[in-house]
């Protein structure tokens, strides 16, 4: 990867005789979300606090936009925004206190305030909550909030540490969208989560467990690797069957007659898999076609099931 | 009552305190601590008090007089060439008592047995020292009446066995002893106190508010957040110092007015001096409490440490009990308080109107804790773990 944002090589971090994080490696390209997921305790906010400066790793090497950040933990926090499992807002001020309070931090002047907060206000719907104390907000405005506040210096990579924790479905989905929003302008966004689905919302995801990185790929490349793929199941009239599940096997995918219907499996479905299923399956006049993808939950399992002890560059393979 | 359901019970409470070494240690050295504190250091009996002597008698019975006081264990004499060398000696705090011995000492002690006026020892005290004065008068007191008694008697007996005749020793021993304090003459316990209560309070409290801030702000999760912003570890910890320090100062000049209006104890030096020092110790005090909150997981522990650290504080900082009347190993152990030496300039302000030039060894002592603590709470914020 041609000058990563983000590049770690062998980071570990022991308490002790406990290894909490494993001499892993990784690399996270210039504006991509990267989504860093494990189970609870499997060393996912232990790798972002060494990642941000706020823990020193026991071994190994971070350098955060061309600056290493064990060497110059200071200079990276201009670069960087950080929204924790906590949302860090201080009770008994208002959220405008608040952002006052950290844009005096950051230095950012007056003018210039007004502008960057009106447009995260917007942005983030929070023009409502602006003149309220965090503890009176519901979680999911507070979230918002939070990555608001994570935002207003503009960074350029946005550290969040499980942000959707406690959140409910809906606020999730808009939380989401923000982050992308934020993507789209250019902001690395560096996340942990242990909602696996939320993968999907990301360029990249990494998979750790117990202190090891055990996968590194793409939602796409993960699935091809570690899932039995998408499972396409099509109703035909019944004389078409036998020519369908011939075309679909020379067009790649792995097919079966199971009663009435046709079941085919292909590991990644990209829009080359896309269409050639929609030149077989285009002609017929078939009742219903549906397409399952597996979960990331799936995947997850596997991962675990072929044992921990895929290495990363094993895992980096994958891609 | 099930037995089996208090058993669980039990032995899980058990576990849980012998897991935690923290609260062991705490449950085991307290009661230890305290007892030896209240019944060994903090006796009001009086060992080994340095005692300074002008002998202007240079007589067998003064001789035999300090002899006596060498011999017992309250004193240890130490001669001076005059009176004003004593109150010197006595001002910087290198004896506890002074005595001095008149020139007719011994002439008075015969003239005595004669039924005449028994001669008058001098003691001299640090008023600022009320306590310690209280309990080494009684202390002296006693042992100059036995030497007189003995002194007069022997001389009777010896005046008996040559056929002089004598009339009856004095009453009371044949000595009389003055008793004088510098600095507080009356040895009226309020200014003492006044000024000693500042030193607890700004030991104390201050620890105790800052030991909970950090420790709180971490568990809210604000602290990463203040962090990770470009504010300096320094710029942090003064922020947090700064208007604290600025809120108890505001505090001791209410003390200080406080103390004045209703017990009519005003400092008899500069009351400017007075708050600016206590300004400064405030801010070394706030550093203890941030070092304790920055090294503790929940505010709960930080607050036993506060609580076990004010103990040492209170019990052997002079602010109760004297120093001089400790074990001199104690003695020694009570120059690392802080707080000992603030006590030490408070007093000094307070009861002897001592200036900047008098209490210069005090200050430099003081800013070299304060630079020790603000260094240490400095590092400990800074630390990532």
């Amino acid at each position: 990867m041609a000058d990563p944002i983000i590049l770690a090589r062998g980071l570990s971090k022991r308490f002790g005789d406990f290894t909490a994080v494993d001499a892993i490696d990784l690399e996270v390209e210039r504006g991509v979300i990267f989504a860093f997921l494990g189970a609870n305790g499997s060393g996912k906010s232990t790798t972002i606090r060494m990642l941000i400066g706020l823990l020193t790793p026991s071994a190994g090497t971070i350098v955060l936009d061309g600056i290493d950040v064990g060497l110059h933990p200071r200079q990276v926090r201009e670069r960087i925004g950080y929204m924790g499992q906590k949302v860090s807002l201080y009770a008994g001020l208002t959220l405008r206190q608040n952002v006052e309070f950290y844009a005096g931090l950051y230095g950012i002047e007056a003018g210039d305030l007004e502008r960057r907060w009106g447009a995260v206000r917007e942005r983030f719907d929070l023009a409502q909550a602006e003149h309220e104390r965090p503890e009176n907000l519901p979680a999911g405005v507070r979230q918002r909030a939070g990555l608001a506040l994570s935002t207003l210096h503009a960074p350029r990579v946005l550290f969040l540490d499980e942000p959707t924790a406690g959140v409910d479905v809906e606020s999730r989905g808009l939380f989401w969208e923000l982050i992308q929003d934020a993507s789209d302008e250019g902001v690395t966004v560096f996340v942990t989560t242990h909602f696996l689905e939320e993968a999907d919302y990301c360029d990249r995801v990494a998979f750790i467990d117990a202190g090891r990185l055990i996968a590194d790929s793409t939602p796409e490349g993960l699935r091809a690797r570690y899932s039995s793929g998408y499972r396409i199941e099509a109703s035909l009239a019944a004389g078409s069957r036998e020519r369908v599940l011939a075309e679909l096997g020379r067009a790649g995918f792995v097919a079966e007659a199971q009663g009435d219907q046709l079941v085919a499996r292909i590991p990644a479905l990209d829009s080359e898999g896309l269409r050639r299923l929609s030149l077989v399956l285009g002609p017929e006049a078939a009742a219903s076609v549906r397409i399952e993808q597996a979960s990331m939950n799936d995947v997850f399992r596997r991962l675990i099931r072929e044992g921990a002890a895929l290495a990363a560059p094993a895992a980096g393979a994958a891609t | 009552m099930n037995a089996r359901r208090l058993r669980t019970l039990v032995r899980r409470e058990v576990n849980a305190t012998l897991r935690d070494p923290f609260t062991l240690g705490v449950l085991i050295a307290v009661p230890l601590v305290a007892l030896l504190l209240f019944g060994f250091i903090l006796s009001t009996k009086v060992e080994d008090m340095r005692i300074g002597v002008y002998d202007a008698s240079r007589s067998s019975a003064s001789r035999r007089l300090i002899a006596d006081l060498a011999a017992s264990d309250s004193f240890r004499p130490r001669r001076f060439e005059t009176g004003e060398a004593i109150e010197r000696a006595l001002v910087r705090g290198e004896i506890g008592a002074g005595l001095v011995i008149p020139a007719d000492f011994e002439r008075s002690l015969l003239r005595a047995t004669a039924g005449g006026a028994p001669p008058e020892l001098r003691v001299l005290y640090d008023g600022a020292e009320a306590v310690l004065a209280g309990n080494a008068e009684a202390f002296f007191a006693g042992i100059a009446r036995a030497t007189g008694a003995q002194l007069v008697a022997s001389d009777v007996t010896a005046r008996r066995l040559a056929g002089a005749g004598a009339g009856s020793p004095a009453p009371g021993g044949g000595v009389g002893v003055v008793t004088r304090a510098l600095f507080n003459p009356s040895f009226e316990g309020t200014p003492f106190m006044v000024a000693g209560t500042f030193g607890f309070v700004l030991s104390f409290l201050t620890t105790l508010l800052t030991a909970v801030s950090i420790v709180n702000e971490r568990q809210a999760g604000t602290f990463d957040q203040l962090q990770l912003t470009p504010a300096s570890t320094l710029e942090i910890l003064l922020g947090k110092l700064l208007p604290l320090g600025a809120v108890f100062a505001f505090d001791v000049v209410l003390m200080v007015i406080a103390a004045g209006l209703f017990m009519g104890v005003w400092p008899q030096g500069s009351a400017l001096l007075f708050i600016a020092i206590s300004a400064f110790y405030v801010v070394f005090s706030l550093s203890l409490g941030l070092i304790f909150s920055a090294t503790s997981a929940t505010a709960a522990e930080a607050v036993q440490k506060t609580v076990l650290s004010s103990i040492p504080t209170i019990q052997l900082s002079g602010f109760a009990f004297p120093i001089r009347s400790m074990p001199l190993p104690i003695q020694w152990f009570t120059e690392l308080i802080p707080a000992t030496h603030y006590i030490r300039v408070s007093r000094a302000i307070y009861l002897r109107g001592a200036g900047v030039a008098e209490l210069l060894p005090e200050l430099a002592i003081l800013v070299l804790f304060g630079a020790f603590l603000l260094g240490i709470a400095l590092r400990t914020l800074e630390r990532r773990a």
